[in-house]
């Protein structure tokens, strides 16, 4: 990976030119290249509100789905066919080269087991990684973090959320930043020297008894000169990486730039909403549609713009459960259970659909109406963590899962 | 004017007693050796009990005493407030029913109604000028749908009814919900919610109702010129008296008042509200967007209050019981729900019986639509069965003849035919017993059989509870091993009886309480403590404080200033410790939502977390560091901060270092670490005492008083409480 290296030289030797600059910045900039082990990344994706996954990856080898969405099915002509059986929902384009590249994979009928139709319990059973545990009080991505091997610890973009709070997926012992946006992550002002201002709070933080306080300060600063010196606003997204405007594409431009400047991301973590559609959901145009060109549009272009980098990068998609396999009385879907998951990476043995498909017959319905679950969602996850980043400690990651890699689907290489 | 004799005499006396004060707290301080002691237990008792001193507050708490101060607090309605009640009269909606908001300020369901003639367009000019505007957007809004659906394959005519009734209730409540979760303003989000249906409007023309082309262009094309003249005619007015402005908008025709009202959208026009009074303004505002009025005076009246009302326990109980029985505003007809939820439900109970707290809630149309019981319906119960209703009924529309599940059935009916056990699940779980409370899955499916039938009538109008006994499921239930004997209604209220008594509830509800008050890990005796309370009092939450505020537990030296602020508690704290007076409370309703808890926000029924490891976060704290530096700089619109003023009373201290200890005793109670005063010296680039610029000259420049204040309220211990 000879570019990588050189942009790796480059951007160490830049790093030491720059007066008050972190150590471990130099250290891991020296390090990475010394090392033959190039950093893994995993980037999760929560699609927020239950993304209809019998819409997203249609079974149209499946007669009962059409009878089953009269008005809202998409029309075996107009998906774009993976296997003979399922194919993707056309505004899903710009997944498709992908998938013929083999850099991605599908697990259908994945998904929580619990049986809970609350938005609010699935998304917090599949954050917290503990299905029908309620008290867990740290997230899995969090926890994941604990016995991960060989990491650029010092890093504080280490564990990075895009948004405004650090979510129930990465809270936890372990240090996780919050980011809603590279711009507002200063202090007193994006002025390059550090303003008296900020050099007082950091001289308080870095040397406050308060524990906790002292803790989140010193990450804070730290990542804030790290984020000051490598600058991740002069990577411009890569030639084609055509992010859409909107929450979403934006979140994961800025990632691409965390993780091109070479802050040591290796846990990453942003959401996108809109998906509930209890009512007048469309088919080949409308609601879902719209939402998954934003969904495929903004991921295809941070594979882009990840470039090389995409080569170390695991990218899992998951929503908190799937809709109803029957359309409902007003051309929309209700809360089901089983749905559909992205693999996206380097390392991932894309092009094929994993998983059981368990059928749409009545009989192989989930209590009688949505898409029965094959695979839990933790045995993805378990082989991502297990197999791409090397924390072979899943107990802890998932407790009181048993997650054998003897159950793995075996998609990453 | 020349002062007369008794003004100067009086002025005298003023001062003569301004400055006989400090002396006197002055020698105090200097007395026994409990003094100091005292002071730091005012201190205390103000960090717990209120959200953050003020100026002068632990002055005035020592001098009453700090028992005596306590238990006044615990009785808010013997504290005067009429400061926050003067600041809350041009909030009107704070003090409106459900019912007077839904009319004033109309949802999608009312908008639908009257586009429909169901109901009739209001006479009021005021309340007809909002109804038009949004009539208007709709009818465009189903008029493109229809032209869309015209060229499409088409639908039966009931289906594509259906579909709209159910978008025009917002009736994916979810929808809502989530897109709102996710973003950092809830409450903005709420009205781009609301602007997303009308902006949807573009192609859309009343000759969509004919297939044909030409007159829909034509109505297009009117409506576009309309709008043009109507920005020129809108610039015109701006310069006409307030009074004579407001005259002319609610004059106008409806296709004007349509244009007008777009110029409003996302905060833009605020010039031209300019001087109108409150009534007015809201009346102006809901043209553009009815619900956003609602949600934006309710965030401002619960910063109002939290940063001005003397009755400050009050408050911080009904934030607390907010959150204990939490409900989201981004969800479906919440925002126009929760002001009555939080004025009616809340405080009124918020130092009272926890049961009559629980029974409140229960009934609620905010919790009953928020936890979805509304829809729940028995399996067996005659709703289901297909049972017709006695005539005598207030829903004709269901007296139909038996008929068998089948077509006729109304299919929105259809699909709510069955159990829902969010609430009953959440009513173990979080509102009571506690997830260790000992039920189990057989438990949460009876509760949720006992509670069918409270629901709320006529949703989306009137919206009050009712009992329905169609819904409601037959048959004794088993609820914690005690056999509930079918009594329709009263069965929810044995059951509501059951939790509030129960020793699990008790010591849930006590160690929660012991979480806010004391620590994040209370220790176990005090919590038992307050437990016993609890049970003996049956409930009585002001007896249940009471002994918490005198356990030792609460006054050791290891809670003094040990719980990480919230950043509610933060903001309001940072506001009432400088004295800032605030103009207008959105800006800071602002800064919530960028702190990740937007008011009203919290999306899972569990509320917001009252321990530290949420709350500090890098965001966050950078949040926190830069809202100080701008709110002491004057950067915060709508918040005055007179840093000056609060350091120069009576007289300016000498010098940087006497500047920074009266700052750091203002803001802080002197209660500042030797590194964070260090630290703001150093950075003031001003010689410290002792520290190694000792050979320089003293410089002469006045100390930038506006930074030290902002470097106070960021610095870690201004972070807790």
């Amino acid at each position: 990976m000879p570019t990588r290296r050189i942009f790796l030289r480059n951007s160490a030797l830049a790093v030491v030119g720059t007066a008050a600059v972190p150590s471990f910045l130099t250290r891991a900039a020296f390090g990475v290249t010394e090392n033959a082990a190039r950093p893994k990344r995993l980037v999760v994706i929560f699609q927020r509100g239950a993304a209809d996954g019998l819409n997203i990856v249609v079974p149209h080898g499946e007669p009962q789905y059409y009878a089953m969405r009269p008005s809202i099915n998409i029309p075996k002509k107009s998906v774009l066919d993976l296997n003979g059986f399922f194919g993707l929902h056309p505004s899903l384009a710009p997944f498709h080269p992908l998938w013929q590249q083999r850099h991605l994979a599908i697990v259908h009928a994945a998904g929580s087991p619990d049986s809970t139709r609350s938005h609010f319990d699935a998304q917090d059973f599949m954050e917290s990684g503990t299905p029908g545990v309620k008290i867990t009080e740290d997230g899995w991505l969090n926890r994941s973090l604990h016995s991960l091997p060989a990491a650029p610890k010092n890093s504080p973009f280490r564990a990075i959320a895009l948004g405004p709070s650090l979510p129930r997926i990465l809270s936890g012992a372990e240090p996780a930043v919050a980011m809603n946006n590279i711009d507002d992550f200063s202090l007193g002002g994006k002025n390059p020297k550090p303003s008296r201002a900020a050099t007082a709070f950091e001289a308080m933080y870095d040397h406050s008894s308060d524990s906790v306080l002292h803790t989140t300060g010193e990450e804070t600063f730290d990542a804030v000169k790290m984020l000051k010196a490598a600058d991740p606003g002069k990577y411009s997204p890569a030639p084609g990486a055509n992010y859409p405007k909107g929450r979403f594409g934006d979140s994961l431009r800025q990632l691409a730039q965390l993780i091109k400047a070479n802050l040591g991301v290796q846990i990453a973590f942003a959401d996108i909403s809109g998906w509930d559609h209890h009512v007048n959901e469309g088919a080949t145009e409308g609601q879902l549609a719209n939402v998954l060109s934003d969904f495929s549009q903004s991921l295809a272009a941070f594979w882009t713009d990840l470039g090389d980098l995409g080569e170390d990068t695991v990218i899992v998609t998951m929503s908190e459960f799937g809709r109803t396999a029957r359309e409902n009385g007003n051309r929309g879907t209700d809360h089901g259970h089983a749905n559909v998951m992205f693999i996206l990476g380097g390392p991932v043995k894309g092009g094929k659909v994993y998983g059981r498909w368990p059928g749409l017959d009545q009989s192989q319905l989930y209590e009688g109406r949505d898409l029965a679950l094959t695979t839990d969602f933790r045995q993805v996850i378990g082989e991502a963590i297990a197999m791409h980043l090397g924390n072979r400690n899943l107990a802890q990651v998932f407790p009181a899962y048993d997650n054998q890699p003897t159950r793995f689907l075996k998609l990453l290489a | 004017m020349r002062p007369s004799p008794t003004r100067v005499a009086l002025l005298l006396l003023c001062l003569s007693l301004a400055c006989a004060v400090p002396q006197l707290l002055a020698r105090k301080k200097d007395q026994p050796a409990d003094t100091p002691n005292e002071q730091k237990r005012a201190v205390h008792a103000l960090n717990r009990l209120t959200f953050g001193a003020r100026p002068g507050d632990v002055q005035q708490v020592m001098a009453m005493g700090v028992d005596r101060w306590i238990d006044l607090q615990l009785h808010p309605e013997k504290i005067a407030d009429k400061d926050v009640e003067a600041r809350l009269e041009p909030l009107r909606t704070v003090r409106m029913s459900t019912k007077e908001i839904l009319e004033d300020f109309p949802d999608g369901q009312m908008v639908k109604q009257v586009a429909d003639g169901k109901h009739a367009m209001p006479s009021d000019p005021a309340r007809r000028a909002v109804y038009q505007v949004q009539v208007a957007r709709f009818d465009e809004k189903q008029e493109r749908k229809e032209k869309k659906a015209a060229a499409q394959p088409p639908v039966p005519a009931e289906e594509l009814a259906a579909a709209a009734a159910a978008s025009a209730d917002s009736a994916s409540p979810d929808a809502n919900a989530m897109n709102a979760m996710t973003t950092k303003n809830a409450a903005a989000e709420v009205r781009v919610g609301a602007d997303a249906a009308s902006a949807l409007r573009s192609g859309a023309t009343h000759a969509a109702l004919t297939p044909q082309p030409t007159p829909a262009d034509a109505a297009q094309a009117r409506r576009r010129e309309v709008r043009l003249y109507t920005d020129l005619k809108i610039q015109a007015l701006i310069d006409l008296p307030p009074n004579e402005r407001y005259k002319k908008v609610l004059a106008m025709s409806a296709d004007e008042q349509v244009a007008f009202a777009d110029s409003l959208r996302k905060g833009k026009g605020q010039e031209f509200l300019e001087g109108l009074d409150p009534r007015q303004k809201e009346v102006l505002q809901a043209m553009n967007n009815p619900p956003a009025v609602v949600v934006d005076e309710l965030s401002q009246a619960k910063l109002l209050r939290a940063v001005y009302s003397e009755r400050q326990l009050e408050e911080v109980m009904t934030d607390f019981w907010f959150n204990h029985f939490n409900v989201f505003i981004g969800k479906g007809p919440e925002r126009l729900l929760i002001t009555n939820y939080e004025q009616v439900v809340i405080r009124p109970h918020a130092l009272g019986k926890f049961e009559d707290l629980l029974v409140a809630t229960a009934k609620s149309p905010a919790m009953q639509f928020y936890l979805d019981n509304w829809l729940s319906v028995g399996p067996n119960s005659p709703q289901t069965e297909g049972l017709p209703r006695r005539p005598a009924v207030r829903f004709g529309r269901y007296g139909r003849p038996r008929v068998p599940r089948g077509p006729n059935l109304n299919s929105k009916r259809k699909q709510n035919s069955g159990l829902n056990e969010n609430y009953g699940r959440e009513l173990l779980e979080l509102h009571t017993l506690s997830v260790n409370g000992g039920y189990s899955q057989r438990d949460v499916t009876e509760v949720a059989k006992v509670f069918t039938g409270w629901t709320i009538d006529k949703p989306f109008e009137g919206m009050t509870f009712r009992y329905d006994p169609h819904m409601h499921e037959p048959g004794p239930k088993f609820v914690l091993g005690h056999r509930i004997k079918p009594k329709g209604e009263d069965e929810g209220r044995e059951v509501l009886h059951m939790l509030a008594t129960s020793p699990q509830t008790a010591h849930f509800i006590s160690l929660k309480l012991a979480q806010r008050f004391v620590s994040d890990d209370p220790p176990p005796a005090l919590v038992d403590r307050i437990a016993k309370t609890f049970q003996k009092k049956k409930g009585d939450i002001r007896e249940v404080l009471s002994t918490l505020f005198h356990s030792p537990e609460f006054w050791a030296d290891g809670t003094y200033r040990a719980k990480v602020k919230t950043p509610l508690e933060f903001v309001a704290s940072a506001v009432r410790a400088t004295g800032a007076s605030v103009d207008d409370a959105l800006p800071l309703v602002r800064q919530l939502n960028n702190m990740g808890m937007p008011l009203y926000g919290a999306q899972p029924p569990t509320g917001y977390s009252m321990k530290a490891d949420t709350w500090v976060s890098s965001a966050a704290l950078l949040n926190r560091m830069n809202f100080a530096l701008a709110l002491t700089s004057g950067k915060v619109r709508g918040v005055k901060v007179d840093a000056v003023q609060l350091v120069a009373s009576p007289t300016l201290p000498p010098d940087a270092v006497a500047t920074l200890s009266t700052m750091e005793a203002k803001l802080l109670a002197s209660d500042v670490s030797k590194q964070t005063h260090d630290s703001i010296l150093e950075q003031l680039d001003t010689p410290t005492k002792n520290g190694d610029k000792k050979d320089k000259p003293p410089q002469p420049k006045p100390p930038d008083v506006n930074t030290m204040a902002g470097l106070l309220l960021g610095s870690p211990e201004f972070q807790r409480r």
